[in-house]
């Protein structure tokens, strides 16, 4: 689940997931809420994309994912809204993505940030808080 | 000696509207933490994060003098926004998270020779065509498309190539704009494919958020001759333009964070915040950001030259001859720039700050030296934007540097749980405003409501000697991003 949090100029959201994959496909919902303006989200297409990611540490991982769908996403006009996580580990992510082609996006997101980063193991689970440059 | 308590500490006042926390209140400041403010901006800076982010960039690695927090400062992530903060060059790092992601974002003013009254009857008119020739929105692409080896010109020779080659605008256009629209140390090489895709075809658009195109009437003089010296007379009609280098310069910042992040342990840099990652800029690393920063700077000067001409056009279908815009200058918010200060050169990172030079500074344009450089503070939608111009005694107070507008006061989330939208709308129109925005919640997210008090904010640069007001300009038409 997620959730979002007052913030004076940009979004945090907070992610909870039974297990680390389940938090990166959540934080890639929580990204496709934010853009497109409300959680009922547009269908995804039948055929995704394979998106392939290695960073030092989980922290730089959620964060590169994260940016990695907002490049694709403004590049190609595409919003992603389900995800199957193939591989994810503290350091590699295989995971495809799929989107649908949408004309109109409600809020422009920069980035994802390193700033207030956390991604701790919880009692069921895992969770994490991300800001979002809007 | 008045003093505030926050969650970070207290901050003693250490001359009027100066409050500090001196380096060594907390582990790893090499420099006192300073903020530009009353004590109302004050209450107002401490209930959110901004402080904490102002004491973590005290701890950079070179940092110089002081991390400077100007009177619109809220929380951001790495440096807060409305942040200052110098590294003394060779050694002293640069950092992305100084800057953003929305480098260059800034702002222009253009001025005409129409008043209120000549454009009242057209203005519900003019502000849809502005709107139909300017693009705006996510990712919203241009008309502008450019080829690889023309992007390649605009990164690395900024506005002039496009007003050369482009026809967009005039030459007497560039004397006007901060650093003539171009930055000398851009590398289009540095420049990721990536990046040139997501702002391949984004010249000349507007993006979202609190970018905006504003019609405005120049409401009150208070230094009638600085504004003769910038051409500024009561019920004057002007333009400002708020955007910057859209999803080029967005992607620039995120791979160069993402080197600097990688790179930092080979330095020896620890930072207590992962999105201050930097490096000497002197390493190759710092050279890399730095010259892809300057190319992204040059692409968001060439984006504000591309909308003023769409602006111009629109203006003179309506207007002919009479609707000429003279731009009256163009500043940076983002940017980081290499600076002298006395003997010493500096990086100057400004993030949400703006670049504020005395009537003695080289850089001031000719035409400004007996009056000191523009500063142009836009307030929020609906309230009013300010015409100052720097001072001498400000490069010593902040780094020849400002505040860059309001300062957000509250979230989003919170201005449209406040603020329904289309009331804020129709109380725009009865105040004879006209406002062209895709949907009454992204009106509300930009409500006045939602920043602190513009006139504060600048009576305390005007007092602490910062700049100088000049103009206040009411606005009568928005385009919001």
């Amino acid at each position: 689940m997620h959730s979002f949090q007052a913030h004076t100029s940009d979004v945090e959201i907070r992610l909870s997931a039974p297990s680390l994959a389940e938090l990166f496909a959540e934080a890639g919902l929580a990204l496709a809420e934010v853009t497109w303006g409300c959680p009922e989200l547009p269908p995804a297409g039948a055929s995704g994309e394979v998106v392939s990611l290695a960073a030092p540490d989980r922290d730089a991982l959620l964060v590169d994912w994260l940016n990695e769908l907002i490049y694709r996403g403004e590049r190609d006009r595409r919003l992603f809204t389900k995800f199957a996580m193939e591989k994810v580990t503290e350091r590699d992510l295989v995971a495809r993505a799929y989107g649908a082609e949408v004309p109109e996006l409600r809020t422009l997101v920069k980035a994802a940030t390193f700033h207030r980063l956390r991604i701790e193991e919880t009692t069921g689970g895992v969770a994490a808080t991300v800001i979002l440059d809007v | 000696m008045e003093g505030i308590t926050s969650e970070t500490g207290e901050l003693r006042e250490v001359a009027p509207f100066v409050y500090e926390l001196p380096a060594g209140a907390r582990p790893g400041m090499r420099v006192p933490a300073r903020v530009f403010a009353d004590a109302v901006l004050l209450a107002q800076i401490a209930r959110d994060r901004s402080l904490e982010q102002l004491i973590n960039v005290t701890t950079l690695p070179g940092i110089w003098h002081a991390a400077l927090g100007m009177p619109d400062m809220h929380e951001g992530y790495g440096f807060p926004v409305g942040g200052v903060a110098a590294t003394l060059l060779p050694d002293g790092v640069i950092s992305p998270g100084g800057i953003g992601f929305d480098i260059n974002c800034g702002v222009r003013l253009l001025v005409s020779e129409l008043t209120q009254a000549e454009l009242a009857p057209s203005l519900e008119a003019l502000v849809h065509e502005m709107s139909r020739s300017v693009p705006a929105g996510f990712g919203r692409g241009g008309r502008l498309a450019l080829t690889h080896a023309e992007l390649d010109r605009v990164l690395v020779e900024g506005c002039a190539f496009v007003v050369r080659e482009l026809g967009l605008g005039a030459p007497e256009d560039l004397p006007f704009i901060e650093s003539g629209g171009r930055l000398a140390g851009a590398d289009a090489a540095e420049v990721s494919e990536r990046a040139r895709r997501r702002g391949a075809d984004q010249l000349g658009t507007l993006g979202g958020g609190n970018h905006f195109l504003e019609v405005q009437v120049v409401e009150a003089i208070f230094d009638p001759a600085a504004a003769r010296a910038l051409g500024l007379r009561a019920g004057q009609v002007t333009v400002l333009v708020h955007t910057g280098s859209r999803g080029l310069g967005h992607q620039v910042c995120t791979d160069w964070v993402r080197v600097m992040d990688r790179a930092m342990a080979r330095y020896g840099i620890v930072v207590p915040d992962r999105q201050l990652a930097c490096a000497p800029l002197s390493s190759p690393e710092g050279r890399g950001y730095f010259a892809a920063m300057c190319a992204a700077a040059n692409f968001g000067w060439a984006n504000r030259q591309a909308i003023t001409h769409r602006v111009r056009q629109a203006f003179e279908r309506f207007f002919g001859g009479r609707g000429g815009l003279r731009l009256a200058y163009d500043v940076a918010h983002n940017t980081a720039k290499i600076e002298r200060f006395g003997e010493r050169t500096l990086c100057v990172h400004r993030k949400g700050a703006t670049r504020a030079f005395g009537p003695s500074h080289p850089e001031t344009p000719p035409a400004y030296r007996d009056v000191g450089q523009p500063v142009l503070i836009p307030g929020s939608m609906g309230t009013a934007s300010f015409v100052l111009v720097g001072t001498d005694a400000g490069s010593a107070l902040s780094l020849a540097s400002t505040c860059h507008g309001a300062g957000r006061a509250m979230s989003r989330g919170d201005a449209k749980r406040l603020v329904a939208g289309h009331q804020l709308r129709a109380e725009l129109a009865a105040r004879g405003i006209v406002v062209r925005c895709p949907s009454n919640l992204e009106l509300a997210e930009e409500a006045p409501v939602a920043y602190k008090d513009v006139d504060r904010v600048v009576d305390v640069v005007h007092q602490a000697g910062l700049a100088r007001k000049v103009a206040r300009l009411r606005p009568l038409g928005v385009v919001k991003g």
